[in-house]
């Protein structure tokens, strides 16, 4: 197993099938949520994947957690192919990779105590030999997700803690498994902003306490500055930029990424800036634009734009855009 | 909302908790008892009876149809028995069909309904085929075919009533199943490697439990009155004297002609008295279980100020105050606990075409302060005390009537989540339309009306000719422009816009402030902005209020609150945001919770969580310091540099 191989998405893509236009149609036609995402996570690593909703990055996170299929492409981890595995070979990885969901007011079940939802995982892998050793685990994971100390926590209920609490047992949740990925689809954007600063923190504690890689989705780029190595920025089914942070935040290339950077809230009136608001909003995926994907929003569009694909162009080691202004 | 905060506070056990809600459900309570009264007969009948019901053997024809009377207290019936002991045995025949067929036809039901919601696809479809075609065969003749082609004994009535009464349970589980599935919490026990056997038994089956609890009630009453008809047509277990059975000898043998109404009645009255009591109960029981029948009434309630004035801490200069609100207190009552004090004396202006930003975390009483303004809050929210003067008028002071001219036409609100609060089955225009003539009943319907739809649409921003699309055909940034669209019908002065960029992208987040600024602009609104995020407020506001658990920490203008604030709490608020010029840093984080506001801490609200805390903070609550010309904090801390 090299560090370079440790997850690793190549050409991966999932149509929806959305029906038949009108009754006597032929062709079905389709809703490309994720078309064509190639990515690569080291070891430990930390990858923002930043875009407005539609862009197809919560579908990615369901397509690496083998919650759905793709429609094609491989992804692969420590190696090996995990887009086709049978119901034993896909719980034995669920162990390694693990999710946390964005609304913790849904994905926690009102029904069990915070004790019974920790102990979940433990029970449906059968981990620890007795009660003793799986109790261990659940307060150990509480603690490590900031719960502490876990005895007052554990006969609770859900609707008993707020939403960072929540969040925080629905991250201990994931923990418990010991997991070497965690995939956290829009972990903090339900949350207040004073509570978010304590979850990203979290999150940016357990990668180095545990050496979990976190692929960290999100809608604010604003967020992700403060413990992501690599920034990936998603427009309508593909990766239009992919950068280490300081590249994406302080030298953005494509127009996509440098309008969301300008429209992150600043809380300084003094530091106002020129904002550049894109008018609309992503296009549906069905109806997928000729030419450049994001031509029809983009502030700087020009008329190849309309018609030629733009490649990734490589601009260092490590950071590359597919923009046809870039194209030399 | 706050109020779901207090109600959640006690953490009873689930059991206790449900007996102290059915308690005060009278239409259950009198149901269940009604219920146990004849399960109480059922089970003593051999000692609640007067006669012994075999004994038919000194039985002469003067026996026969005689009125109630000392010995016979029910009269007797066609075979001289005691109506009454008829009646009690009768009970146990009736309520053991009703339970046995019920246990059946629930059992069927439930997994039919469970297995078709979870697996889907073929197997939904084959299953719930055979429930449709189940379901449209009539019962009443199908049950008398089988019953008449076996034997009519106890076990085929049971097993047929069971075998044909599943399929209202099958559709309703079924619909369950499918709710509980698409929630995010199954989602997330896929991910934790849960089989499909773990998610039904400890997922799905917990939450489509109570369903089936209350359609047990409701099935065990269609069972009851199942066996009866059979009984009455003459279909019954002739050796089991059911209530039904009771009236299909008195009807078949004379009752009628012989005037002995006591013979019918009796029976009758049994059959009644169950349904009802389990019509009851059922009702009862869904009105507490069924999560989708659980409303949350906006009630104006009058409100109740305390005291008579109150003094002005702002002098207001330059533009004429609009809305001035001065020492605002709101409770929450909160039955036999201490009120909630979810605000407390909170004050401030707002002048013409001004946009003033309300910030405070979750819980923190900022959307209360804006029901209370216009007075739409819950029920159990009270204004205690203060003013709120809109053009000179006191709005708390003002009856239904007189605010009804101001709500909408002069203030109107945008919902926290209203986008998603539009009717599906509408255009949008229509809806835009109905809220114009319901704010201005004389607004001529006619092209006119078109017209001024058209003219709000642009106004947000949205082109006329989506107006005729229908909400689901709208994305959310659309929705949420429809909705302000909707506010902005009556010309109104004052926009109250209450977390409107919450749960949208940052793309369409900055689309929608730069439209309320637009509109600020140009039709000169005035507007109260609600959010949790200083970050938003700090591009376009003109003042900020930020709250905490209900109280005013710090009032100031936009400048000052962001460079040079001096209540901790907007202090450590401001740390906590990331910011992009300093990327790489660690992010500094408010250690704790906001408080619950039926528990508050006994000195400054925010002092448990406050990094300067001193001894006095905790036992005192700080008063507000007037710190410059319009900055206001509440601090101990800025008591000496007043």
């Amino acid at each position: 197993m090299t560090k370079e191989h440790f997850l690793e998405v190549q050409g991966l893509k999932k149509y929806f099938d959305a029906g038949r236009p009108g009754l006597f149609s032929r062709d079905v036609r389709y809703v490309h949520a994720v078309d064509g995402v190639d990515l690569q996570l080291r070891h430990s690593e930390v990858i923002a994947l930043v875009g407005e909703s539609g862009c197809g990055k919560s579908t990615l996170a369901l397509l690496l957690m083998g919650l759905e299929d793709p429609t094609a492409g491989i992804v692969s981890f420590e190696g090996r192919d995990i887009t086709h595995l049978n119901d034993n070979e896909r719980k034995d990885l669920r162990r390694k990779i693990q999710m946390v969901f964005q609304d913790p007011y849904e994905s926690l079940n009102p029904t069990q105590t915070i004790e019974e939802i920790i102990n979940e995982p433990l029970v449906v892998h059968g981990i620890g030999n007795n009660k003793n050793e799986r109790d261990e685990r659940v307060k150990k994971a509480l603690e490590d997700a900031g719960l502490k100390p876990a005895e007052i926590y554990l006969n609770r209920y859900p609707h008993e803690l707020s939403g960072g609490q929540r969040q925080r047992v629905v991250i201990a949740a994931a923990l418990v498994l010991e997991p070497e990925i965690l995939l956290a689809d829009e972990p903090v954007s339900m949350l207040d902003v004073s509570i978010r600063a304590e979850i990203i923190n979290l999150l940016a504690e357990l990668r180095i306490t545990r050496q979990i890689a976190v692929i960290f989705i999100t809608h604010d780029l604003g967020s992700v500055g403060f413990f992501a190595d690599r920034v990936a920025v998603m427009y309508l089914g593909r990766i239009v930029e992919i950068g280490t942070m300081l590249e994406v935040l302080e030298k953005p290339q494509h127009p996509y990424t440098k309008a969301l950077i300008s429209v992150i809230p600043v809380p300084n009136p003094r530091l106002r800036r020129e904002r550049i608001i894109l008018q609309g909003e992503t296009p549906n995926p069905i109806d997928m634009p000729q030419g450049c994907r994001f031509h029809p929003r983009c502030p700087v569009v020009m008329a190849t734009c309309k018609v030629s694909d733009p490649p990734f162009v490589a601009l260092s080691k490590t950071h590359q855009a597919a923009c046809l202004l870039l194209v030399k | 909302m706050e109020t779901q905060i207090a109600k959640t506070a006690a953490a009873t056990p689930r059991f206790q908790e449900f007996w102290r809600v059915f308690r005060s459900n009278y239409m259950g309570l009198v149901g269940l008892i009604m219920l146990i009264i004849v399960i109480f007969v059922a089970i003593f009948a051999p000692v609640l009876s007067p006669y012994d019901p075999s004994s038919t053997l000194n039985v002469t024809t003067a026996d026969i149809y005689n009125p109630p009377s000392a010995a016979h207290w029910l009269g007797t019936d066609d075979a001289g028995q005691d109506v009454l002991t008829n009646f009690i045995f009768g009970a146990r025949v009736s309520l053991t069909i009703g339970f046995f067929a019920a246990f059946i036809s629930l059992i069927i039901g439930g997994v039919f309904g469970i297995i078709a919601g979870f697996y889907g696809g073929r197997t939904e479809e084959l299953l719930m085929r055979f429930t449709d075609i189940m379901l449209v065969i009539p019962d009443l003749p199908l049950m008398m075919v089988v019953i008449a082609l076996t034997k009519p004994s106890i076990f085929n009535i049971i097993l047929v009533i069971g075998l044909l009464y599943w399929t209202t349970t099958a559709r309703m589980v079924r619909s369950q199943t499918l709710a509980v599935k698409s929630r995010k919490f199954v989602l997330r026990a896929r991910a934790i490697g849960s089989g499909k056997g773990h998610i039904i038994r400890r997922h799905i089956l917990p939450l489509v439990l109570p369903i089936l609890v209350v359609q047990a009630v409701l099935v065990v009453s269609s069972a009851v009155l199942a066996e009866s008809t059979l009984s009455f047509l003459g279909l019954g277990d002739p050796t089991a004297l059911s209530w039904g059975q009771m009236l299909n000898y008195a009807f078949g043998r004379g009752a009628m002609s012989t005037g002995a109404w006591w013979a019918l009645v009796v029976p009758g009255f049994g059959i009644v008295w169950v349904v009802l009591g389990l019509t009851l109960l059922g009702q009862g029981l869904e009105q507490i279980l069924n999560p989708r029948l659980d409303t949350h009434h906006l009630m104006p309630g009058r409100p109740i100020v305390t005291s008579e004035a109150a003094k002005v801490i702002e002098k207001v200069s330059g533009k004429r105050p609009l809305l001035e609100v001065q020492n605002l207190s709101i409770n929450y009552v909160n039955n036999g606990k201490p009120p909630a004090r979810a605000v407390e004396n909170i004050s401030f202006t707002l002048k013409e075409g001004e946009l003033i930003g309300l910030v405070g975390e979750s819980g923190c009483g900022k959307t209360t302060l804006m029901l209370a303004l216009l007075r739409l809050l819950p029920s159990a929210g009270q204004i205690v005390n203060g003013q709120v003067f809109f053009n000179g008028r006191d709005l708390t002071a003002l009856s239904e009537e007189e605010l009804n001219t101001v709500r909408w036409k002069e203030v109107s609100i945008v919902f926290q989540g209203a986008m998603n609060a539009l009717n599906p089955v509408r255009t949008v225009g229509d809806q835009i339309a109905e809220a114009i003539i319901k704010h201005i009943p004389g607004f001529p319907r006619d092209k006119r009306l078109q017209e001024r739809v058209i003219e709000l649409l642009e106004l947000v921003g949205i082109a006329a000719d989506h107006k005729d699309h229908f909400p689901h055909q709208y994305s959310g940034g659309m929705r949420q422009r429809a909705m302000i669209a909707m506010a902005l019908a009556c010309n109104p002065q004052v926009i109250i816009a209450d977390e409107p960029t919450t749960a949208l992208d940052v793309m369409i987040q900055a689309q929608i402030l730069e439209l309320l600024d637009s509109l600020r602009k140009k039709l000169g609104l005035a507007i109260i902005f609600v959010t949790h995020d200083l970050g938003v407020v700090a591009e376009m506001c003109d003042r900020v209020l930020v709250m905490y658990g209900g109280v005013t920490a710090e009032y100031a203008d936009v400048d000052t609150i962001y460079n040079e604030a001096r209540h901790p709490y907007t202090q450590e608020l401001l740390k906590a945001f990331p910011d992009l010029t300093k990327p790489k840093k660690k992010l500094s984080s408010i250690p704790g919770y906001p408080p619950r506001l039926d528990a508050l801490p006994a000195g400054c609200r925010f002092a448990p969580r406050c990094p300067l805390a001193v001894d006095r903070c905790h036992k005192e609550q700080p008063l507000l310091h007037k710190l410059g010309a319009a900055h206001f904090a509440s601090c101990h801390l800025l008591e000496a540099s007043k």
